[in-house]
């Protein structure tokens, strides 16, 4: 279709239908976000039963709408559509118009307005018809097509013209899942988790580690670049930076080497735990992929885990490092994930980690550390950045 | 705030920003067009042109650029040589010479590197070996810009041409204009390339000279500018500004020297203290450029703490980024303990004694504690 004859961006939803009594709710935290994605681009929002339009905008600015909506989850589907007035003129005219000249086609009908005289069958033929005479060199196949025209007949009087289905970013709408934390450290594997989760409705604060001066402000950076490439997805999220370098200190002066990052682990978890429980939050995402580095063992993750008490969302655990790499280039976040600054893990990292760590003797290593007055002090000193 | 990272860049004087904008506001008018105030304009652009051939004693002429790294690339890619002929370049080159070698590299030329020493000084003797019938061309940097080695250009280009009469020589003088002097006539160089922002000029403004009868062919094709070597409406205000500045620090060029090699002087003196400290510039280096190694914290994680205390410095190696850092390493056959304990200060002629007395002790202080728990 011509874009300047687009006016119109047909919006479908998906798993919503699902919630029953909930739907409302759901409807209401999804319009929200499509509002929030077309920040700063006018246009009209038109809510309709099962339906969703986008209208008025500039036609110049049609892809860029359609670019954001593609992000907001809760929305399964779009179509760029031309709005015409339902009659069967208008609608055959318009058809016309906007159709390739040439190959072969489908003509497919939805009429929801059970008013209109015309039946779905008779709407369809009468249009292709007249499609087929003002373009001789077109020829219907129903089964093997060049282009399916659909023309949705809604019941406020107008019918949607249009081609194809975009498929959008699926899940539910942001906020309707709850709130979780995220520990969120500037690699490749974190940021998707944030992804993931946030699919299934869950609003997200983000908590970064930052261990100064061994970690530098470009590595602030790329957290904040991470965030930002994350927001049209998780248009709420939140990043908060936790000043580290004093437990590591603490760590490294009174532990031995191959706990130094399971200890760390478990005080990034603590904490995370004891923000999430401040910040109304049910639940800790991290990034972690089993096996795929020594502090991702099964021990090392039953031995971080044994510190919260609240459900750890680990989107990742299955997955391989590749298909990880392909979401993280999807969302976008790779090209910043393997900028080459250094994470607090990096900082005092020994030769050779402990890979099946025990319950038992990370507690007793823990032991020489005042733990709740180390945790206070990075409380303390939380901040949030902004994005 | 204390900066030491001149050698990143400088701060542009306040006669640089006037000149930027009165170019950009009032005498905005393009050279090239043939109404009087473009006319105007463009004897402005000479005028640059010849202040600076007269203030580097050049006999030839100046090419305007968009900096240090377009000069370097117009020098390498412009020069004409034939097919698979051998290029000469330091070991401890920047990396506008180093990757456009590599490049060159892959065109089928064949690059040699002169190996330098701890200093980064090129090796003279192993240079006079790599020159040949053969070599088109050289580039050799005039003052390191990691560690402020000087390196002999009069006597290597004299060694050069004594071989081979018809080598190219070129010479990256970024750091040198400005803060040593520069004449091209008695180094005898074809090409040398001069960077704005490194002596207090605006960034996006640089020149290549090229002497009287050296052969050039451009890169970049348009409106025949710059006598056809660089196409493109020139930035009026930069020139202007390098050629301004360049007369600024050339015209008081002692007594500024005298004042950097005070505060190097106490640097080196107060910083040799600490325990394992490794000096990277030597006594012949330039007064500008302070380079060392401290085996204890890398100085990527001084320049973190420093920061915070609001003093800028520069770092030769960022231990897991730039592949550059790794090289320049290399180059200096820097100990394993040493390779990311490399610490740049670059000072300018802004720079006090004063500031110099306050870094020194916070370096102390900061390094003292961080040395305890290592973190290397």
């Amino acid at each position: 279709m011509a874009a300047n004859r687009i006016n119109t961006i047909l919006l479908r939803y998906g798993e919503v239908f699902l919630k029953g009594n909930n739907r409302s709710f759901f409807e209401s935290m999804l319009v929200r976000a499509i509002k929030k994605s077309l920040d700063g681009i006018e246009y009209k929002f038109i809510k309709e039963r099962g339906r969703y339009f986008v209208e008025e905008f500039a036609s110049d600015d049609a892809p860029e709408i359609i670019s954001r909506l593609k992000k907001v989850f809760g929305l399964h589907s779009l179509s760029s559509a031309l709005k015409v007035k339902s009659s069967i003129e208008e609608i055959s005219q318009a058809a016309a118009d906007i159709s390739p000249k040439s190959g072969t086609f489908r003509v497919s009908v939805k009429r929801a307005d059970k008013r209109f005289p015309l039946r779905s069958m008779d709407i369809a033929a009468q249009v292709g018809g007249y499609m087929l005479f003002q373009a001789p060199n077109l020829k219907v196949d129903l089964f093997n097509f060049d282009f399916e025209l659909n023309i949705d007949l809604r019941d406020n009087g107008y019918s949607y013209l249009f081609y194809e289905k975009i498929i959008c970013a699926g899940g539910l709408p942001a906020g309707t899942g709850g709130k979780a934390v995220l520990l969120l450290s500037g690699g490749i594997d974190s940021p998707v988790a944030a992804y993931q989760m946030a699919k299934r409705g869950l609003k997200i604060a983000a908590v970064h580690y930052h261990s100064y001066p061994y970690t530098s402000e470009l590595a602030l950076q790329k957290v904040l670049d991470i965030a930002a490439k994350l927001k049209p997805y998780i248009p709420d999220i939140e990043v908060y930076i936790v000043p580290f370098t004093q437990i590591q200190y603490a760590i490294h002066e009174h532990c031995p080497a191959e706990y130094m990052i399971t200890i760390m682990r478990r005080f990034m978890m603590r904490i995370a735990e004891r923000f999430a429980r401040q910040n109304e939050a049910l639940a800790l995402i991290t990034g972690e992929s089993l096996g795929q580095v020594a502090s991702q063992t099964i021990e090392s993750i039953s031995v971080t885990d044994s510190v919260v008490n609240m459900p750890v969302f680990r989107p990742l655990i299955g997955s391989d490092k590749e298909e990880i790499i392909t979401t993280a280039k999807r969302i976008d976040t790779f090209d910043i994930s393997i900028r080459p600054y250094e994470d607090c893990c990096t900082v005092f990292l020994p030769k050779n980690p402990v890979i099946r760590p025990k319950i038992k003797d990370a507690e007793h290593y823990e032991s020489k550390l005042n733990i709740s007055e180390l945790i206070d002090e990075a409380f303390a000193n939380i901040k949030q950045a902004e994005i | 705030m204390i900066y030491f990272d001149n050698a990143a860049t400088t701060a542009a004087s306040e006669k640089t920003a006037s000149t930027l904008a009165y170019y950009a506001r009032e005498k905005f008018f393009n050279p090239s067009a043939r109404y009087r105030k473009g006319i105007e304009v463009k004897n402005d652009l000479e005028s640059a042109r010849r202040k600076l051939l007269i203030l580097l004693r050049g006999e030839g002429n100046i090419i305007f650029t968009a900096g240090g790294t377009e000069s370097d690339n117009l020098a390498m890619f412009g020069t004409r040589k034939r097919r698979g002929a051998e290029i000469i370049i330091s070991a401890a080159e920047h990396s506008a010479i180093y990757a456009s070698a590599m490049e060159l590299k892959q065109q089928g030329y064949n690059i040699l590197i002169c190996p330098t020493d701890r200093a980064g000084r090129v090796d003279e003797a192993e240079f006079s070996r790599l020159v040949s019938i053969n070599t088109a061309l050289i580039s050799i940097l005039h003052i390191n810009n990691e560690t402020g080695a000087i390196n002999d250009i009069g006597k290597l280009c004299h060694i050069a041409k004594s071989i081979n009469p018809k080598v190219v020589f070129h010479s990256d003088g970024v750091q040198a204009v400005g803060k040593i002097t520069v004449n091209l006539q008695a180094m005898g160089v074809d090409l040398y390339s001069i960077s704005a922002h490194k002596i207090h000029g605006v960034k996006g403004a640089g020149a290549l000279f090229v002497k009287k009868g050296v052969g050039l062919a451009p890169r970049l094709f348009g409106g025949g500018q710059e006598g056809g070597l660089r196409s493109s409406t020139e930035n009026t205000g930069g020139i202007i500004s390098l050629a301004n500045a360049a007369e600024d620090c050339i015209s008081n060029l002692t007594a500024r020297t005298q004042r950097v090699a005070q505060i190097k002087e106490y640097l080196l003196g107060t910083l040799s203290q600490i325990d394992g400290f490794l000096p990277i510039s030597d006594e012949n280096s330039s007064y500008f450029i302070l380079t060392f190694s401290l085996p204890k914290v890398r100085g990527e994680v001084m320049q973190h703490a420093l920061e915070k205390r609001d003093m800028l410095i520069g770092t030769g190696s960022a231990c897991s980024s730039g592949k550059a850092e790794k090289r320049i390493a290399d180059a200096l056959m820097l100990q394993d303990s040493y390779r990311d304990g490399i610490v740049r200060l670059s000072f300018s002629g802004e720079n006090t004694l004063d500031e110099a007395k306050v870094f020194a002790e916070e370096f102390i202080k900061i390094y003292e504690e961080l040395e305890k728990y290592g973190g290397k």
